[in-house]
């Protein structure tokens, strides 16, 4: 965190980069692909790759390249919604909180404490445990749920610097309100750092969903990365691409999101 | 749960005002193993943390009432009848009724509450719904064994691991090659445990066979090491990176020069010197991952079929088994906050700056 990262020398877009062709890639092989992602084909179970299907296939006969596409892609959607919507929602609130000072101050932060360090898993598992079939609707519920916090604790940090700035004192003294200073003035300055916050926040999700359905409380659709992990896992000794490609998968994912964030420069 | 985490900050003075005794020296704490201090501040230093524990554990109580009441009114207000999740809706209207009666579903909601929390306080925690016969709290002891020998390895593995590879990136002896070493910290922590452990497990135990089988019985130790080696892995990289991020503060610091002067070794210098000073930062950051590792260790039970509290939790919700699941839930959510509580006080303890 406190590192200085030596930072490369690479054109600004370059952490973009990953992603993007993750992204190409998986929306192509989705749609050049002829296999619906869960489509069964029985006698095709367990194949290995080939020329058909380049990723061969998974339990049931499922194409892995078909699956692990949609799945990826979901779950970039998934990620990408609630970790824009938590940006949405703490980085006022904590530019807020800040503003305030006092008792909203203090509470923010600790709520913000607090809900980051919990572990997210029982709250999710907590909330799923009252829908029988979640969907993953129910998921990025349970995930905005506690998504905001890291943004409401960034934005809270930065905003505490930029209260007592000059041109907040001018605005002040200029007679503008609270308001108008907080959404003119504060929050424009902020985004920017906070925005930094959206590349780990959404790998986070990417990990949440594919712990929560590899060990099954995933969507009930089972088109996830974390169901193909465990198919993958079942199926250890009969077809390792299974595992193999499913791990990648989701190892592309999450750190092509990570990257992603690291190329946003305040 | 989230209105209610804030009035802990009442009793959560660990990071500014506990008032402890200052001046103490406190210098060398457990990082430090040096077993040969003198009796008094060692004692102090007991109290210290027992004292920091305490008010801790009471303000996060409330941490562990709020996750209580979330387990409790996710299941009763959300709509939907609980009866009905737990047989199915084939179940007919006399089956029903009968589990309402028995889970005090027929009752207010203000009594089924009082009710909840009172049998959460007096550990009656009934019987499990799935196994007539056994109680809830039998199952829990039986799962509570297996995933605190899990975590507690893999914590210390992590602390061990992640202080040495920081120590080494922080050293003389290495020369060019540190960067190596900082690089393999940056490059564990992005790699997230449910890619790797799969591939890890396949590669060790399916291909080459030096380790058993997920879900071998005859798993015993080595299945506990293995699971917990890769547990430690993400809590080792984060450790690691932030413990040579401590001592790169303390790098040009005034104790180390003359400690250096004095003539101390290199190695005399760094863990004697250096590392008790970044202790803070090391707990905390053991405090703040610890829910990760919650949830990895979920997952590598999950992945090794090994008994514990995930894979009760698992069991339970996909059996509806809710007298087991409410418990367990707020077991786990108890044993997280006590931890993170107990890493606080550590800190305290070792460091005085804390303490004040």
């Amino acid at each position: 965190m406190k590192m200085a990262r030596r930072a490369p020398s690479l054109p600004r877009g370059a952490a973009l980069v990953p992603l993007a062709v993750l992204v190409l890639a998986a929306a192509a092989a989705r749609l050049l692909g002829s296999s619906a992602p869960a489509a069964l084909v029985p006698e095709n179970a367990y194949d290995a790759p080939s020329l058909a299907h380049l990723f061969g296939c998974g339990e049931g006969g499922v194409d892995m390249l078909a699956l692990l596409s949609s799945a990826t892609l979901s779950a970039l959607a998934l990620a990408g919604g609630v970790a824009l919507f938590g940006f949405a929602i703490g980085t006022p609130l904590g530019a807020l909180a800040a503003m305030r000072r006092g008792y909203v101050e203090a509470l923010v932060g600790r709520t913000c404490d607090a809900l980051q360090a919990f572990p997210s898993f029982l709250l999710a598992l907590t909330v799923l445990s009252a829908v029988r079939h979640p969907s993953r609707l129910h998921l990025a519920c349970v995930f905005a749920l506690t998504g905001w916090a890291p943004f409401a604790r960034l934005a809270l940090s930065e905003a505490r610097v930029l209260r007592s700035a000059g041109f907040v004192e001018a605005a002040r003294a200029l007679g503008l309100g609270e308001r108008k200073i907080l959404f003119r003035h504060i929050v424009p300055n902020l985004l920017g750092t906070v925005a930094v916050q959206l590349g780990a926040s959404a790998s986070a999700v990417v990990l949440s969903e594919a712990s929560l359905s590899f060990v099954g409380f995933g969507a009930a659709d089972g088109v996830s990365l974390g169901s193909a992990l465990d198919q993958g896992v079942s199926a250890m000794l009969r077809a390792p691409h299974v595992l193999v490609f499913a791990a990648l998968a989701v190892f592309a994912t999450s750190t092509s999101l990570l990257a992603a964030g690291r190329g946003i420069k305040p | 749960m989230a209105e209610k985490a804030p009035p802990g900050e009442g009793g959560e003075p660990g990071e500014a005002g506990e008032p402890g005794e200052a001046g103490e020296p406190g210098e060398a704490g457990e990082a430090g193993e040096a077993g040969e201090r003198p009796e008094g501040p060692m004692a102090k230093g007991v109290v210290a943390v027992a004292r920091t524990f305490v008010t801790q554990v009471a303000g996060q109580l409330v941490v562990v009432l709020g996750l209580a009441s979330a387990v409790f009114f996710s299941l009763r207000l959300l709509p939907g009848d609980p009866a009905a999740l737990v047989l199915g809706e084939l179940a007919g209207p006399d089956e029903r009724a009968a589990l309402r009666a028995k889970l005090f579903l027929d009752r207010p909601l203000y009594v089924q509450y009082a009710l909840f929390l009172k049998r959460l306080v007096t550990l009656d925690l009934g019987e499990s719904l799935r196994r007539p016969g056994t109680t809830v709290l039998s199952r829990l002891g039986g799962a509570l064994g297996p995933t605190a020998q899990l975590a507690f390895l893999a914590v210390l593995f992590g602390a061990l691991a992640g202080t040495a590879l920081a120590v080494l990136a922080a050293g003389p002896w290495l020369g060019k090659k540190k960067i190596l070493v900082e690089r393999l910290l940056d490059a564990a922590a992005a790699t997230p445990l449910l890619a790797f452990a799969p591939l890890v497990t396949f590669v060790l135990a399916a291909k080459l066979r030096v380790l058993p089988l997920p879900g071998d019985p005859d798993a015993g130790v080595s299945g506990l090491l293995f699971a917990s080696t890769l547990l430690a892995i993400p809590l080792g990289a984060h450790v690691g990176r932030i413990t040579r991020a401590a001592l790169r503060d303390h790098e040009r610091a005034q104790f180390l020069t003359v400690a250096r002067a004095k003539g101390a070794s290199f190695v005399r210098v760094w863990v004697l010197h250096a590392l008790p000073a970044s202790v803070g930062p090391i707990a905390t950051v053991i405090g703040t991952q610890l829910g990760a590792l919650l949830g990895g260790a979920v997952v590598l039970e999950r992945l090794f079929e090994r008994q514990g509290l995930g894979s009760l939790i698992l069991e339970s919700y996909s059996a509806r088994d809710l007298p087991v699941l409410e418990a367990t839930i707020v077991l786990t959510g108890t044993l997280f906050v006590l931890a993170q509580s107990f890493a606080q006080a550590v800190h305290g303890a070792v460091d005085p700056r804390v303490r004040r």
